[in-house]
């Protein structure tokens, strides 16, 4: 896939609001696949729901958004599920890990779907990330913050044309949020994808090519 | 597979689960039961194997004390016989033959030797509930060498259990009886004789008499007796339903006497698939209530799990995938259900069998191969729709808002 574009696409439940100052919703915008973005919000002006029409779990809009020409209404589920698994990779806001499952199983459970990395180089990504002595450790025993590097982690282990990352540093310090958009555009650009990030705020320091705010 | 298990076991209820399992097993191995049970049993009534099979009534002309000593016949007219042949409730009639002419037979076995005087009857061959050996029909009068006979049933019960029981005499399987050779002299009209072996081919059931194939009875009664008329005495019926109301009353307009057990038999047999039909009803329902429980069950479960399945869908797992572990949850223990249903079958029909054989020795099990393929079937079904259901519940939890 090498463009998503949205096209007069705004959520339903901001019909109602006579003034539209985004850059996104509204207009006429594309992500070109190789290419790093920026999207800046404050919260509340639907950066989550643009995450969640992009992944096919919510239709509550709008407009239209396309895949290379395609309007995604017409996708079918099957499409979906190969989408999900080899174009576009999403790290959610809210992580949507499994609690019941250990740190390395959850990384797991999504590399023996897509079979994409070696045993070897997910270790070396705990120990970058620096969470690998909690790799046996049941998530929902971990803090945020390192939850949010599993999350990486598992977004990262799939092959990918774009990236989607929901505000991926929101609980990590500098240092850190520093290492994971170095892991992060390092297999970004090791697959020539796009990355697509949001923020509300504190953000990962990377040389971004169009940034715009919702 | 196995993290993913491992993720979708949560909240599975193992109490909600072995009520299931209880309850399809207990109609599961009802509804076994009961067909196996009616499988089993129907012989004994009928005296033949298949579940739908024609039933024979036999009718005689009552016997009064009026009419014996009025000398009036107690035997059946042409036109009686076409009139019953054209009753609703018959398909098809037979008449008793019988021997006109006296018979003696006597067996000796091991220097010990008993004879008696006795009587010969036949019925056309369709109406035996036993095969006539194939030497019989192609018999020429002249050479019979050999008189194949039937004997009722009752007779050998009544030698086993009543006189061999008090006389402290060997009891006799109908295998030895069809071992022992007997002569038999018939003596008819103007001093004609004939001499002749014979041997119990079978023991019927239905027929309450000392049967020889028909073919036999033609050629000695021309033989030995050619100017005596042998009109019947007693009718054999077949009857499209036994439990017809019309037959009861035809017999008792027309001063007949039916012989009581054919009916009987009849009824008992129909009673006994009624109540056969009943208890696979009742089998049949419980396994319903137990699907029921059991989609209850995954249902709640997938409902309690719906937030891992959506993220499972999100992260790329296809809706087939995410089904299969609670699919093959449910058709692994539907197995196991059928499984233990058939291994209780087998066990309780060993028990039912035992008591069968000491009221019947003679009843042949049935096959349990039908009750097998309905036990699959009923499993296939059953499998297929919580399959269905399931993929069904998982669509409906991802389909996009």
């Amino acid at each position: 896939m090498n463009q998503i574009s949205l096209h007069n696409t705004l959520p339903l439940v901001f019909a109602q609001r006579p003034d539209n100052t985004s850059e996104l919703w509204l207009q006429n915008v594309s992500f070109e696949r190789g290419h790093l973005y920026l999207i800046e919000a404050a919260s509340g002006t639907g950066k989550s729901s643009l995450c969640a029409y992009l992944t096919g779990y919510r239709r509550d809009y709008s407009g239209t958004i396309t895949f290379d020409g395609r309007d995604i209404r017409d996708l079918h589920n099957f499409e979906w599920t190969g989408i999900r698994r080899r174009t576009l990779s999403l790290m959610f806001q809210e992580l949507r890990l499994f609690p019941e499952l250990t740190a390395w199983e959850n990384v797991e459970i999504k590399n023996q779907l897509t079979r994409h990395k070696s045993e070897a180089e997910l270790i070396a990504w705990f120990e970058a990330l620096g969470i690998d002595e909690k790799r046996n450790t049941r998530l929902g025993l971990m803090s945020f913050g390192q939850q949010q590097r599993v999350a990486l982690i598992r977004a990262l282990c799939q092959p990918f044309d774009f990236l989607l990352a929901d505000e991926p540093v929101s609980h990590l310090d500098q240092e850190n949020s520093q290492v994971m958009g170095e892991v992060m555009m390092q297999e970004a650009q090791r697959q020539g994808a796009a990355v697509i990030i949001t923020s509300i705020g504190h953000h990962m320091d990377l040389p971004y090519e169009r940034v715009f705010k919702l | 597979m196995k993290l993913l298990w491992k993720l979708l076991r949560q909240h599975v209820s193992i109490g909600q689960l072995a009520g299931f399992f209880l309850a399809n097993l207990l109609g599961m191995l009802i509804v076994l039961l009961s067909l196996q049970f009616y499988e089993d049993v129907v012989p004994a009534f009928s005296g033949e194997d298949g579940v739908i099979k024609n039933t024979y009534v036999i009718l005689s002309k009552r016997i009064a004390a009026v009419s014996s000593l009025r000398g009036e016949a107690q035997t059946f007219s042409e036109s009686d016989i076409s009139d019953l042949s054209q009753q609703s409730f018959v398909r098809k009639v037979g008449v008793f033959t019988a021997s006109q002419y006296q018979v003696y037979a006597s067996l000796s076995t091991g220097g010990i030797g008993m004879g008696t005087d006795m009587f010969f009857e036949s019925v056309p061959d369709d109406f035996v509930d036993i095969k006539w050996p194939a030497s019989a029909a192609s018999q020429d009068a002249g050479q019979i060498s050999e008189v194949p006979i039937i004997l009722p049933r009752t007779y050998l019960a009544l030698y086993n259990f009543g006189f061999a029981q008090t006389k402290n005499l060997p009891k006799l399987s109908e295998g030895v009886v069809s071992m022992i050779p007997m002569d038999i002299r018939l003596r008819g009209e103007a001093g004609k004789e004939m001499r002749l072996k014979g041997r119990v081919v079978g023991f019927s059931t239905r027929l309450n008499t000392v049967l020889v194939p028909e073919s036999f009875m033609r050629r000695t009664n021309a033989d030995l007796a050619p100017s005596a008329s042998a009109a019947p005495t007693r009718l054999i019926v077949e009857v499209k339903n036994p439990t017809d109301d019309a037959i009861a009353s035809y017999v008792q307009e027309r001063g007949y006497e039916l012989e009581d057990n054919s009916l009987e038999a009849g009824r008992a047999t129909y009673f006994l698939k009624i109540t056969a039909a009943i208890v696979m009803a009742v089998g049949l329902l419980i396994s319903a209530l137990s699907f029921y429980i059991l989609m209850l069950s995954v249902f709640l479960l997938v409902q309690k799990n719906a937030e891992k399945l959506q993220n499972l869908l999100l992260i790329g797992y296809s809706r087939t995938r995410v089904a299969l572990p609670y699919q093959l949850l449910t058709i692994g223990l539907n197995a196991a259900v059928l499984l233990i249903a058939i291994a209780l079958l087998f066990w309780v029909r060993d028990w039912y069998l035992h008591r069968l054989w000491q009221m019947f020795p003679a009843l042949s099990e049935g096959s349990v191969n039908g009750t097998l393929l309905i036990g699959l079937a009923l499993f296939s079904l059953v499998s297929f729709l919580n399959a269905l259901a399931i993929r069904r519940k998982i669509t409906s939890i991802s389909r996009p808002k």
